[in-house]
């Protein structure tokens, strides 16, 4: 029994070693490596889209590595994801221990603008260059800040480039109603909305906030249904966006178009859960499956076979975004913060959100120009109305009321 | 005119069936504070889980939320009973553990399970859609949508039965006796670990059932909870910790003047409404709508 008992010891000191030894191993490898942070939603209301920009993340990783493109300089590009739980604070401190603790090189993710804005703030004071996937509120690349990059992202005020377009040659509204969900992203576009109106001269007739996950929209429903506007304009995450689309339905609230604001109007969830009365609600978006860049149409495919589940734009911006980081890491002459950040200002790569190029204009500092859609529901299927050179369905305007569909 | 007395009835009724439905899910809170002198943090991931459930049963066998909800308040009373017999009694028999740090656990209770869900249905939002689930009923003009109609009635039967057997069966009397003075219901020959279980069983199915009835309208992920959390928590103070009446009536009151506010004030202040109530309360009725009654 004895000698079992010190082979038991022998055995289990070795395989302690063993672990440490790897474990030392392990160390050495990621000292070669080029470390990107990742900080992302994971938990929290906000973590469906974090899982699915970490899914995008690691198809685009995976790929570039069959094609040989995750190692620079002879060292492996490695990925670190950090959990933000939807939350400045958390994100602050996240930016913080991958800046300070895990050294790395450079740092991508950012969901909500509220997150954005405090990764941003924290990576700029720690020279720390910053790629942008999905936080879009104006003011983060408004503050000149040279670290922060934003290419797969529009400002949330530009979300509306392509429905501008449609507004002028078609829908010609005398007023229009703005709801959002009273958030930095919500109020940012809204404000970015009025702006567009007064310049147009057309009539703001109702304009309220409202608090997200909210059950009952029908007192704002209501109020907004006596003003009698010609257009809805709505700012909401995606299932905000169904209940009040449901609610209008069970209000017979009819108005010429519902337009919402990208975000939750283009998700799958949002049909799923709105069903019927998802139909001919338009949507301002930055991407569609169905869109002519190179690679969008495949993107799309693989990942709803990869996860069973269809992904929308944030899964392409992770996707994007991935190649824009391999992109510059590769190109970089030195992989230091400031080698990094000259070779992200260089950029000019084409990707499945389109070209992207980091430019200052408008007041922005390293901002993408951004390629933007009007897209419109059509029996669960989302369908690109405008531009009308890319259209995949006309659109359907003014759309028909609830009683006569 | 007219209209005006249309959007106002429109906002006082369906505030008020919204609120039946918080009631109940705060009334599964309020048992507990009552008898366990600590808040359950974790209770609105108990209405998630029981949502989960209901969610099951319709989604993989057709079951309907309605019924469904049967199936997920015994699991859930189960899950109370467990919860209550294997984590928290083991930390109120150990002295040197504080009441209030004894709340902890339940926030531990609260990650484990939102955690564990996660894991096996991912962040997805989901959502039951029911034949019903957008039919409305017009009153007049105003229309109100018949799942917030049958919920309403639901919750206040349970309320009623509830009541019931709190005043009239021997376990109902134990139940209150323990919640008023612990060791006197000991001396009483009332056996308190068993009621305490008991108890935490039942604030779990009654949340189960608050969440499925909400089910047909609503959504649910994860994190769906914190919202139930945190209203049922301004619930339970408004209404005097420990008194189901109390809750009963301050869940309509929440509902009714969330609802008032989000007509007459704006939508992005509705939170608000509620959490300036909880303040004021605080101030100036401390003891909740409990100590109004007692006086």
């Amino acid at each position: 029994m004895k000698k079992y008992r010190k082979i038991l010891t022998v055995l289990l000191l070795v395989s302690f070693l063993a672990l440490v030894t790897t474990g030392c191993g392990g160390d050495g490898d990621s000292a070669d490596a080029v470390k990107v942070g990742v900080i992302l939603p994971l938990t929290g209301s906000e973590a469906m889209f974090g899982e699915m920009e970490m899914n995008s993340f690691e198809m685009a990783y995976e790929e570039l590595k069959a094609a040989g493109k995750t190692t620079v300089g002879g060292k492996e590009i490695k990925m670190m994801y950090e959990d933000d739980q939807g939350k400045q604070d958390v994100a602050r401190s996240a930016t913080e221990k991958l800046v300070n603790q895990d050294k790395v090189a450079m740092l991508s993710g950012g969901y909500s603008s509220a997150c954005t804005n405090v990764i941003a703030g924290s990576a700029q004071t720690l020279n720390t260059p910053f790629l942008i996937v999905t936080g879009s509120s104006d003011d983060i690349t408004r503050q000149g800040w040279n670290y922060v990059f934003r290419g797969t992202a529009a400002p949330a005020s530009k979300y509306t480039g392509a429905f501008w377009d449609m507004m002028e040659k078609v829908v010609d509204p005398h007023s229009v109603a703005i709801i959002f969900e009273n958030t930095d992203f919500g109020t940012s576009s809204s404000k970015g909305f009025r702006t567009e109106c007064q310049k147009r001269g057309i009539n703001i007739v109702f304009d309220q906030a409202y608090e997200h996950g909210a059950i009952d929209f029908k007192p704002m429903l209501a109020n907004l249904r006596s003003t009698n506007p010609d257009m809805i304009f709505a700012t909401s995450y995606v299932m905000d966006a169904s209940m009040i689309v449901k609610q209008m339905k069970e209000l017979d609230f009819n108005t010429k178009l519902f337009v919402g604001n990208g975000a939750g109007y283009t998700m799958p969830e949002f049909y799923q859960n709105a069903g019927a009365a998802s139909d001919y609600v338009a949507s301002t978006s930055l991407w569609v499956p169905n869109v002519a860049w190179p690679g969008a149409k495949d993107y799309f495919e693989k990942y709803k076979q990869k996860f069973g589940k269809e992904p929308d734009y944030h899964g392409a911006q992770a996707y994007a975004t991935m190649y824009v980081i391999a992109d510059a890491l590769g190109r970089a002459t030195d992989l230091t913060n400031e080698g990094i950040q000259k070779a992200l200002k260089q950029t000019d790569i084409q990707t499945i959100m389109g070209p992207i190029k980091f430019e200052d204009w408008d007041g922005f500092t390293n901002q993408n120009k951004p390629n933007t859609y009007v897209v419109q529901w059509s029996k669960g299927k989302l369908e690109v109305i405008w531009p009308e050179d890319v259209k995949s369905a006309s659109y359907v305007y003014p759309v028909p009321k609830w009683g006569e569909r | 005119m007219e209209d005006a007395w249309i959007k106002f009835g429109q906002t006082v009724i369906c505030g008020i069936l919204l609120g039946g439905m918080y009631s109940l899910i705060a009334i599964g809170m309020t048992l507990i504070m009552g008898v366990m002198k600590i808040i359950n943090l974790a209770h609105g991931a108990l209405v998630m889980v029981g949502m989960y459930v209901t969610y099951i049963c319709s989604t993989n066998y057709g079951i309907d939320p309605y019924i469904g909800m049967f199936i997920a308040m015994p699991v859930l009373f189960l899950l109370g009973c467990l919860i209550q017999k294997y984590m928290i009694n083991r930390l109120v028999e150990v002295d040197s553990i504080l009441p209030e740090n004894q709340v902890l656990l339940t926030v531990g209770i609260m990650l484990v399970l939102t955690e564990g869900i996660r894991l096996f249905f991912k962040s997805d939002y989901r959502s039951v859609v029911t034949s019903y689930s957008s039919n409305t009923v017009f009153l007049g003009d105003m229309s109100i949508s018949v799942p917030l109609v049958i919920g309403f009635i639901i919750a206040m039967t349970f309320t009623f039965f509830l009541h019931m057997f709190l005043t009239k069966t021997d376990l109902g009397k134990s139940i209150r006796a323990t919640s008023q003075d612990r060791d006197a219901a000991v001396f009483m020959g009332v056996n308190s670990s068993k009621i305490t279980m008991i108890t935490f069983g039942l604030g779990a199915a009654l949340a189960a059932a608050g969440g499925s009835l909400l089910l047909p309208m609503f959504y649910l992920f994860p994190d769906v909870g914190h919202l139930f959390t945190a209203k049922s928590f301004i619930i339970t103070i408004l209404g005097g910790l420990g008194s189901t009446w109390g809750a009963a009536i301050g869940g309509l009151v929440i509902g009714l003047s969330e609802s008032l506010g989000a007509t007459y004030i704006s939508m992005g202040y509705k939170d608000v409404v509620g959490l300036v109530m909880f303040i004021l309360v605080l101030l100036f009725l401390p003891g909740g709508i409990r100590s109004l009654v007692k006086r």
